[in-house]
């Protein structure tokens, strides 16, 4: 059975750490987007 | 193109090509050439996945789309994070697990060998045609600037790659993709620092956003639901995400790549970091495309982009006619462009309103002017959309020697990185499914890396003649994500029902797969809605049909 943390980045402890970070890096960029949009519309 | 150009141009093929001949070693066994023998870290796997969805198209029709729409097609790529996340929690543990040479080799366990055909041809054939479609954008460049004839441009893009591709398979494919994406995200990161730089004296960073967001095109977010329109947040989250679950999980030019992973772990971070660094790609090459029309709102555009279309109507009375409009417009709009651009360095709001509405009135109109000079390129039998030449014209007509080579370098490494991966894809599927599988089941590993090697060769040659025939298909971009769509939510929907519907069984699939595709195909022939609600479609009606044959007791029969 492989290791289930092999490939983990040092900054989470589990890989739903890293699906959450990944996730809300979506949710932030949408809302810069939208800022952006906004900011310069 | 100046010596500097092509000694910069001629440098990077031959170190990319030399490279990619120096990673063919070591390809002993079928499983080696396929996949590289699952050798890669994570930051490979990263840059190959990119590499492998950022083609030649992305870097010519990106700009140029920006440039006519606007900044919103960045919304396509929002269901990618959230892609890659379901791929790293259920597609990559079981592909590795399973140990398959492609993911449509799974099917067969769960399903039966008609499933896991039917699938792979699925897979085949629009990769197949897409591919070629991907070959003809580079080849575009090629014979716009030398005015090369088409047919000899195709042969002479397939040809280079073929070279390293036949002889390493996917282990050199993805070694050079690492090279191929520092060189390309290096490239257009000087083009953007470049178009701004050449814009006038007084206009910095800001100020050109600035210009660029009060004439529409910073529009990166739309958040209303409309099924009519392509690109929203809705269409992004909801299409798109069936449509990256459907490439990224089911294609094998991208489950070869993360395949590919020395462990389920450096295959996942390499899928999830992919699923950080994207959008913001993507909207950096949008963003490039954004600053060059801000660029040619104080430097006259031609009418048309694409000279060779100018040629076919630039004697008639007509086009003439609207040359001279779209002149007269230019110096208004200039005009009008500087003033709104002072308006807002100073913040004055009373100017700024009826300056913007006056520039945006004079772009429509010229805007107007363009659509009627591509009109007339297209009743004189040529292309009249320009939409691939705008970045590629801009490159050429402005930027310094030495940069206009490494540009078009990019935009061929770019090329060759997706194709080589597409065409070690089909080589795979191919070799593997049909031909081991249905043909020459006990050969010796030694035939089967020469029956790879002569596929690719062959898959190769059959992109190259289907690129002879992509002038007409429009914006490239577009064209290869609607052909994807087409059939990638069918071929998601198999792997769902493989997945998460344990009691469907074989026949139930295979029926419902046939008649998925079938409504798939109805919905874009009759335009019922945006392309990229298909992949929804296909897989929802996939595995709503699919669950209803299993009721009416079809597994049951085949049982």
């Amino acid at each position: 059975m492989e290791d289930e943390q092999e490939g983990l980045p040092p900054f989470v402890r589990s890989w739903k750490q890293l699906y959450w970070l990944v996730a809300a890096n979506l949710v932030a960029l949408i809302l810069l987007f939208a800022w952006f949009t906004n900011a310069f519309s | 193109m100046s010596l500097l150009d092509w000694l910069v141009l001629c440098l990077t093929l031959a170190s990319i090509i030399g490279y990619g001949i120096y990673r063919s070693r070591r390809a002993q066994n079928l499983e080696s050439y396929l996949t590289g023998g699952h050798s890669m870290a994570w930051w490979q796997v990263c840059l190959s996945v990119m590499a492998t969805q950022a083609s030649a198209v992305t870097f010519l029709s990106g700009p140029g789309q920006a440039y006519t729409d606007g900044m919103r097609f960045v919304q396509f790529y929002f269901g990618l994070p959230l892609a890659m996340i379901v791929i790293s929690v259920t597609f990559v543990p079981i592909f590795h697990k399973l140990n398959v040479l492609t993911a449509y080799e799974f099917l067969e366990g769960r399903f039966d060998l008609k499933t896991r055909t039917l699938t792979s041809l699925l897979f085949l054939v629009p990769r197949w045609l897409s591919t070629g479609i991907s070959i003809y954008a580079p080849s575009i460049i090629l014979s716009t600037i030398f005015g090369w004839d088409i047919v000899s441009t195709n042969l002479a893009m397939g040809g280079l790659l073929l070279i390293y591709t036949v002889l390493g398979g996917s282990r050199a494919v993805s070694y050079t993709h690492t090279q191929q994406m520092f060189i390309v995200l290096g490239g257009m990161a000087l083009a953007g620092y470049l178009v701004v730089r050449l814009l006038p004296g007084d206009m910095g960073f800001v100020d050109t956003l600035r210009v660029a967001g009060k004439m529409g095109k910073l529009n990166t977010i739309n958040w209303e639901f409309n099924l009519a329109d392509r690109y929203n947040v809705w269409s992004g989250l909801i299409g798109g995400f069936f449509l990256q679950l459907s490439y990224f999980g089911t294609d094998q030019s991208q489950v070869g790549r993360y395949l590919g992973g020395e462990s389920i772990g450096q295959s996942r971070l390499g899928l999830l970091m992919n699923g950080i660094i994207k959008i913001p790609m993507q909207f950096f090459i949008l963003l490039v495309g954004a600053l060059v029309f801000v660029f040619y709102q104080f430097e006259q555009p031609p009418l048309l982009f694409n000279r060779a279309a100018i040629e076919t109507v630039e004697h008639t009375a007509e086009y003439r006619e609207l040359q001279q409009q779209h002149t007269r417009h230019f110096s208004e709009k200039k005009k009008a462009v500087t003033e709104l651009s002072a308006a807002l360095k100073e913040g004055n709001e009373a100017r700024i309103a009826p300056l913007q509405e006056q520039v945006n009135t004079l772009n429509k109109e010229d805007a107007g002017l363009r659509s009627q000079a591509q009109k007339l390129v297209n009743a004189k039998g040529g292309d009249g959309n320009d939409t691939n030449y705008v970045f590629l014209s801009f490159v050429v007509e402005y930027l310094p020697k030495g940069v206009v080579g490494l540009l078009i370098a990019v935009i061929f490494v770019a090329s060759m990185g997706s194709i080589a991966a597409a065409i070690n894809s089909l080589t795979s599927s191919f070799v593997v499914d049909i031909y081991r599988r249905m043909w020459v089941r006990d050969a010796s590993e030694r035939h089967y890396v020469n029956v790879s090697r002569i596929s690719t060769a062959g898959w190769g040659l059959l992109s190259i003649s289907v690129a002879m025939y992509a002038s007409r298909v429009g914006s490239l971009i577009e064209a290869v994500n609607i052909l994807g769509s087409l059939f990638y939510g069918t071929i998601l929907g198999v792997f769902i029902v493989a997945f998460y519907f344990r009691k469907i069984g074989a026949n139930a699939t295979f029926w419902a797969a046939i008649l998925a595709e079938a409504i798939v195909v109805v919905c874009w022939w009759l335009d019922l809605t945006a392309f990229l609600w298909l992949n929804l479609i296909g897989c929802v009606a996939l595995v709503g049909i699919g669950w209803l044959l299993h009721l009416t007791g079809m597994d049951k029969k085949q049982a």
